[in-house]
């Protein structure tokens, strides 16, 4: 049996004691580094929301690696050996939650009495890439679910002044809409997750910098060609990009939400943006936040059934030339603008 | 005949009368428009289905026939995808939410149901399984696993 704490001891022994801090959804994160051997695969998708060192950080986040510490991995569930590399085990038993990942060996522990987490890789050379653009998403989702916010299945952008939310399932054109706004005006604030709370009022928060496209979908957004991550293994990725490293003024840390946009493949001439209903923004928001966040149910539901209750929903319907893109969304943002004091 | 919502297996909310209902365990997910959100929200008051008939009949313009085919139809549909099971006397009736079409009667349509299996293929990929916290490391304050 082990102990999480004197793993990551045991861990960082050896190694120096790597700390990082950032700024997630208004809160102070502080992730710290056993070595800075995972700092690659972790950090890159964060760097927008690097801030100064904190006094009291209010959730730190140990993490640490077994190929480059040379650590004994951690205790970890039994698991069936034919599961696919996305498969999840969790356990729930207040205040601790945990999440191991056993096709990518991640381990994901959080405990809410202390506001401490933990989360071991086996090599992190070795996550797959959507881990490396959405990292050590569990614990974001459940501890920032304390603070009242609601990580959401979606991508999100604006300006400071306000943004969208753009929902739906993969494929529906979030990313293309997303990436293709950073030749424009708009700011970035995630392609495929963001964060969202409704007290004192809407507000979306990013989480990461990243944006990931099918590569069959890269002639849309030419201007990413030189910026990917993993331009030599788009036969069986994604391709990935961590917007922060190549569009550095870009990417923003959140905005208030003024609408949630629905991204809809229509084959018409042009891009254009219809009112809907709040239960077609709900169908196309919670399922797949719910079924991609693996651990999330009847609270993340009825959250974002609030959410839909306060902000309105449109359908962008998307026609065949999408650099019109942005400025429909501009045009809708400026029409959604509250009158002035 | 009464009936209840498939919880904890099946979540729920209602939007201005549209129910959208998930199982968590298929991956599917559904609507149901307004006046199959009526009937939706009648079942989480776990009404015998004649009391539903009836409200609906209060609500909408049609025969009780007519309401009791479109109630017994959605029912089955609603069963068949495991959205609702048979509920036991002891359930106590819940009371009656408002309906949506309140200002005056309107006219009955056929509760439209719509499924959806997009995630479904999520749920083969990505695999989830809760256990109990055996086998787990244990939090440095005693309270996760290794028990």
């Amino acid at each position: 049996m082990t102990d999480l704490d004197a793993a990551f001891r045991k861990a960082s022994a050896e190694q120096q004691v790597e700390n990082r801090s950032f700024r997630i959804g208004g809160h102070q994160v502080l992730l710290r580094f056993a070595g800075s051997g995972a700092i690659p695969s972790i950090v890159p998708a964060f760097a927008h929301l690097q801030a100064e060192p904190f006094a009291e950080p209010e959730l730190v986040v140990d993490i640490w690696d077994s190929a480059t510490t040379g650590a004994a991995p951690p205790v970890r569930p039994d698991v069936d050996a034919e599961e696919p590399i996305g498969a999840f085990y969790f356990f729930e038993e207040p205040p601790a939650r945990g999440v191991f990942q056993p096709g990518m060996q991640a381990l994901s522990t959080l405990d809410h009495s202390t506001d401490r987490a933990w989360y071991w890789v086996a090599d992190p050379c070795a996550l797959p890439y959507w881990e490396r653009a959405a990292p050590i998403r569990q614990i974001l989702h459940w501890w920032m679910a304390s603070r009242g916010h609601q990580q959401v299945h979606g991508g999100a952008i604006g300006t400071p002044d306000g943004g969208v939310l753009l929902a739906g399932r993969s494929g529906s054109g979030k990313s293309t809409c997303s990436l293709v706004s950073l030749l424009s005006e708009l700011r970035y604030a995630g392609d495929d997750y963001a964060m969202v709370s409704i007290e004192p009022r809407p507000w979306v928060h990013s989480l990461f910098s990243s944006g990931k496209v099918e590569p069959e979908n890269l002639w849309r957004v030419p201007h990413l060609a030189p910026t990917l991550w993993n331009a030599d293994q788009l036969a069986t990725e994604k391709a990935v990009v961590f917007v922060d490293q190549h569009f550095p003024d870009r990417p923003i840390d959140g905005f208030p939400l003024r609408a949630i946009v629905l991204p809809k493949i229509t084959g018409g001439t042009r891009t254009r943006t219809v009112p809907t209903s709040g239960a077609v923004a709900l169908a196309a928001l919670a399922p797949s936040t719910v079924f991609q966040l693996h651990t999330a149910g009847n609270e993340a539901l009825r959250y974002l059934a609030r959410l839909v209750r306060e902000v309105p929903a449109y359908v962008l319907e998307l026609g065949q030339d999408v650099s019109e893109i942005p400025d429909v969304i501009l045009a809708l943002l400026d029409e959604l603008r509250p009158a002035g004091p | 005949m009464r009936y209840r919502v498939n919880s904890p297996r099946v979540i729920n909310e209602t939007i201005d009368g549209e129910a959208i209902m998930i199982n968590l365990t298929t991956g599917s997910y559904y609507s149901l428009d307004r006046v199959g959100g009526d009937v939706w929200s009648l079942l989480e008051a776990s009404l015998p289905v004649d009391d539903i008939v009836a409200e609906l009949g209060r609500r909408y313009e049609a025969t009780e026939d007519d309401i009791r085919r479109g109630v017994e139809d959605l029912l089955h549909r609603l069963s068949g995808e495991k959205l609702v099971v048979p509920c036991d006397d002891a359930e106590p009736v819940r009371p009656v939410p408002p309906g949506s079409a309140i200002a005056e009667r309107a006219p009955f349509r056929v509760p439209k149901l719509e499924k959806f299996t997009d995630m479904q293929d999520l749920i083969l990929l990505d695999p989830v399984h809760e256990v109990d916290s055996r086998g787990w490391p244990h939090l440095p304050n005693g309270h996760a696993g290794g028990k």
